[in-house]
């Protein structure tokens, strides 16, 4: 993926991050129910987090390294 | 069995195996540059001192209390590293260009390096800090006691001491810990090698206890499902009903602002930073280190509510649940993690502030009382600094643990570190518009600040000492003198929602609304516009010098000043790499040891002392701009006047032509004067003669007189035809008055044209071919008119053609808008020289002079006519011999065939 595409995307992923962490769409996950013996909600949370720290990892391996960017 | 005294004693020994690995850490990184200590991995987990006791033991409390919550102060975190491009990275490149060493610093500088916002800075980050020391004083104290008060045996020589004086102890231990640990020495750079390899590593204990309380407790449990439906036999609400509220979004708001904001983790993300590339380890690393420290959270709070007896404290779970299980070696390692995290965080903490007090409050004073001179010998200064940071350390642990004091009977931990984050949350918006908004001007900022502290010290500090004072108690239940709107955690009438959310919602709120308003009606001075540019446009363009000190200082004074701040054999070092030694500084040497002394005592405190040292022949930063303001306006004049004398020698050569034109044209009529004077003279000469000879001699044959007087006649002709010229190109040139264009068959006058001609062409034995021809075209124009051109035109060039095998070509044909008539011919053509003045009046050319009659004003008269039927007449270059004649007409509108 090209430079700029890339900031767009690590702009995305956290605003994503920051949309999913709260309500209306966390609150739809709260529906009393256990999923593999956990309340669904906190499945979900954790869910989201791991998925935000593998594309944070993703992305800092390609994002641009010192010296080739300029803003 | 555990005892009081040997978890202090364990205590002790863990604190002198960190003094160890700083040590020995700091000996390292001094020798050799790259190591292990520099890696991404050892930053990341010195960032993890965002995990303090809070999360070690309030968490648990937290989750026990309000389920799911306690999630909502790692997720803002979470959510800043994964987005580390856009603000952490512009801290850390701006941070490391402008030598930046607190966050006051960072908003001083950013703000014009303003001494009076480092102040305020500072003393809110002092006050607002306050109840976070106090949470670390409070576990420390209630885990000792937790072990203490499990078995009466236990207590040891702790017997007697209540949580107060075991409170003060450990703050009192933990102030003489930090003072040894943290202000050996005055690093250029304000770094810390062995302390962050110190942070590093009690990162990995704390985490590694937590995971093994964690495994123990779901091992015990028997997994987390089995938790989790005990816990809901057990009539608990396992589900987080609610928790996604307003509560839970100012809590992310907070952790969101807590990461950037607070003076520790500044210190260690932003400070301590080697190379902007940790970052991108951090960024997944720190994330996934917080998901788990969290990842037990819930489990063990769970499983502490459901087995142990009711009223044990959730906040020590971490700490009770393996010693009721008779886990000595377990809760001994408990206690160590929540220890590490307790200590890691007071002492980062304590040394970024007692930095911040150093460098913006006691180093302007002593500039101001000293006038920047005599404070004792070469090293005054760096000896000042590190008493002032013992005496701040000591002084931040005494806030704390009066903090603790006065509100010792509250219970919970997380709340009272949620007082802290809220109060630093109030340095986000002036930190995000210092980093993005170069009109953030400084009273903005200050203001802005302000306003946020006066909010948050309102509907957030105070009402945490409602326990301990009446007073307060009151202001919360009836508000001041009775004005209900105003009370703190309901303010200005917004009932009914949380009052964490309460209080962060109307101060940042208000916070933001003065910084954007006082910015968009406030002015910025020079030095402000300067750091703005350097701030925002960080990753722009390379950071310019600024020359922002001028001036005759002498190498020797700045050298007393360097060595003051940074030691002699820093300065010594910095003056040699500089060739600075003897010889007049330069501006650039003066503004880089301005960036090596904010490095150590903050921007406005280096600015104002180079200010005062540099001062005499100095030029003042308004005047700097003020002389680039002029150099750019003599730029612009000289500009200006280049493009006026370039406009006049264009009118100068204009000029020159013309005038050149007008002498040849001169030259030409004088030339056709005596023309036409001699033109004149012969008719007139044998007019005369020939009418003396019939006056005089009557003898004449009638034949002979007849002959006489015909060429009297011919010749008056050619006079009368000469002046009817001259008069006829006067009409025409007075103007179109009188002149009429109606639509006209083109193609048959120029047939009649030809016509007229052919007589002519043939009398000289010349063909005349006219066969390329348009058809059909309709042309506004006065056929009579158009037609003496025509005749004119075709008649020049039969009468001009010297060719052995002359002839001459009328064609027509049209374009999209226009019909084109030309005339051609293969005679001498007319010359380079001639073109523009064949249709100039009485002119002809060379060719023609000798040998054709005529006036030479047919061509003249011609293009006039063609010029008011809105076409035009000119001489096209041909191949070859002879000479072409382009008549170009505009089809008639109205008939277009």
């Amino acid at each position: 993926m090209e430079r700029r595409k890339l900031v767009s995307a690590a702009l995305v992923l956290t605003l994503l991050g920051a949309l999913l962490f709260m309500p209306p769409i966390a609150s739809v996950f709260q529906i009393r129910r256990l999923v593999l013996g956990v309340p669904a909600e906190v499945i979900y949370l954790f869910l989201v987090w791991v998925l935000l720290v593998v594309g944070a990892w993703w992305l800092s391996t390609r994002l641009p390294r010192d010296g080739e960017d300029e803003g | 069995m555990l005892s009081a005294d040997l978890v202090i004693a364990t205590g002790i020994a863990y604190v002198g195996l960190l003094f160890l690995i700083a040590y020995v850490s700091d000996r390292r990184a001094r020798k050799t540059q790259s190591s292990f200590l520099r890696s991404p991995f050892v930053y990341t987990l010195a960032i993890s001192v965002y995990c303090t006791s809070w999360t070690f033991y309030g968490a648990v409390g937290s989750a026990a209390r309000n389920g799911l919550e306690y999630l909502a102060i790692y997720l803002g975190p979470t959510l800043v590293f994964v987005g580390w491009w856009f603000i952490l990275r512009r801290l850390v490149r701006i941070s490391h260009n402008q030598r930046i060493t607190s966050i006051a610093d960072l908003l001083s500088s950013r703000f014009g390096k303003s001494s009076r916002l480092a102040v305020l800075v500072t003393v809110i980050a002092v006050i607002g800090i306050a109840p976070y020391i106090a949470l670390q004083l409070k576990a420390v104290t209630s885990s000792i006691q937790a072990i203490a008060g499990a078995r009466a045996f236990n207590e040891g020589t702790l017997r007697g001491v209540d949580d107060v004086g075991l409170a003060f102890g450990v703050a009192a231990g933990m102030a003489l810990f930090t003072v040894l640990f943290g202000t050996r020495n005055v690093d250029a750079k304000e770094q810390h090698h062995g302390v962050v390899a110190a942070i590093a590593f009690e990162a990995v204990v704390k985490l590694a206890a937590l995971l093994a309380v964690g495994l123990f407790v779901v091992f015990a449990g028997g997994g987390f499902e089995a938790i989790f439906s005990r816990a809901e036999a057990a009539g608990l609400d396992i589900y987080s009903t609610g928790t996604f509220d307003d509560r839970w979004i100012a809590m992310n708001v907070l952790s969101i602002a807590a990461i950037i904001c607070l003076p520790r983790q500044f210190q260690i993300t932003v400070v301590e930073n080697s190379d902007e590339n940790h970052l991108r380890t951090a960024a997944w690393a720190f994330p996934a280190y917080l998901l788990l420290m969290s990842l037990f959270t819930l489990p063990i709070a769970l499983y502490g509510l459901t087995t142990m007896p009711a009223g044990a404290n959730p906040d020590m779970f971490v700490l009770t649940l393996p010693l009721a299980a008779n886990q000595d070696g377990l809760a001994l390692f408990a206690f160590i993690g929540g220890f590490s995290s307790a200590t890691s965080m007071i002492i980062v903490e304590s040394i970024a502030l007692s930095i911040m007090v150093s460098n913006h409050i006691v180093m302007p004073i002593v500039l101001r009382f000293t006038q920047g001179q005599g404070v004792g010998d070469g090293r005054g200064v760096s000896r000042l600094l590190l008493a002032s940071r013992r005496f701040s350390i000591a002084l931040i642990l005494s806030l704390g643990f009066g903090y603790f004091y006065l509100t010792r009977d509250s219970n919970a931990l997380a709340p009272i570190g949620l007082i802290s984050f809220c109060g630093v949350a109030q340095f986000l918006p002036a930190i995000i518009a210092a980093l993005f908004w170069k009109d953030a001007s400084l009273k903005a900022a200050t203001a802005a600040v302000a306003v946020g502290f006066v909010l948050w010290a309102w509907s957030s500090f105070m009402p945490s000492f409602e326990s301990a004072s009446p007073v307060v108690a009151q202001l919360m239940a009836e508000g001041p003198w009775g004005i209900g709107w105003l009370r703190p955690e309901a303010l200005f009438g917004l009932e009914g929602i949380d009052p964490l959310a309460n209080a962060v919602f109307w101060s940042l709120f208000l916070n933001t609304a003065t910084l954007v308003a006082v910015s968009l009606f406030s002015s910025q001075s020079a030095l402000e516009r300067v750091q703005a540019t350097l701030f925002v446009d960080i990753f722009r363009r390379p950071v310019a010098a600024g020359t922002l000190i001028r001036g005759s200082a002498t190498a020797d004074d700045l050298r007393f000043v360097a060595q003051r701040v940074l030691g002699i054999e820093r300065a010594t070092a910095l003056f040699e790499s500089a060739g600075a030694d003897g010889s007049e500084p330069t501006p650039q040497f003066i503004d880089h040891l301005e960036r090596e002394l904010a490095g150590s005592i903050g921007a406005a405190s280096a600015h104002v002392m180079l200010s005062k040292v540099v001062a005499g022949g100095a030029v003042s930063l308004e005047e700097v701009l003020q002389m680039a303001d002029e150099t750019q306006q003599a730029i612009e004049y000289s500009q200006q006047l280049e493009r006026t004398s370039a406009e006049l020698r264009d009118t100068a050569r204009k000029l020159e032509e013309a005038n050149r034109q007008l002498r040849e044209l001169d030259s030409q009529k004088d030339e056709f004067l005596s023309q036409v004077s001699h033109e004149v003279r012969t008719p007139m000469t044998s007019i005369r003669s020939f009418s003396e000879i019939l006056l005089g001699e009557q003898r004449l044959e009638k034949a002979e007189r007849q002959k006489f007087i015909a060429i009297i006649h011919k010749e008056s002709l050619r006079l009368t035809k000469l002046l009817d010229q001259i008069l006829d190109l006067n009409a025409l040139e007075r103007g179109k008055a009188g002149w009429r264009n109606v639509p006209t068959d083109a193609e048959a006058v120029l047939d009649q044209a030809v016509e007229v001609c052919t007589a002519l062409a043939r009398q000289r034995q010349m063909r005349l071919v006219a066969d390329k021809r348009a058809t059909g075209i309709s042309i506004d124009a006065d056929a009579d008119r158009l037609s003496q051109v025509l005749i004119n035109l075709i008649s020049n060039a039969i009468k001009y053609n010297d060719a052995p095998d002359p002839v001459v070509e009328v064609r027509s044909r049209r374009s999209r808008r226009h019909y084109i008539i030309e005339v051609l011919d293969n005679g001498p053509g007319i010359g380079r020289d001639e073109r523009t003045l064949v249709f100039e009046k009485f002119a002809r050319g060379a060719a023609g002079t000798a040998t054709a009659p005529g006036a030479g004003l047919g061509l003249a008269i011609s293009r006039q006519i063609v010029s008011h039927m809105d076409g035009k007449l000119e001489l096209v270059p041909t191949r070859g011999r002879g000479a072409c004649f382009r008549i170009t007409l505009p089809l008639s509108e109205t008939a277009t065939v």
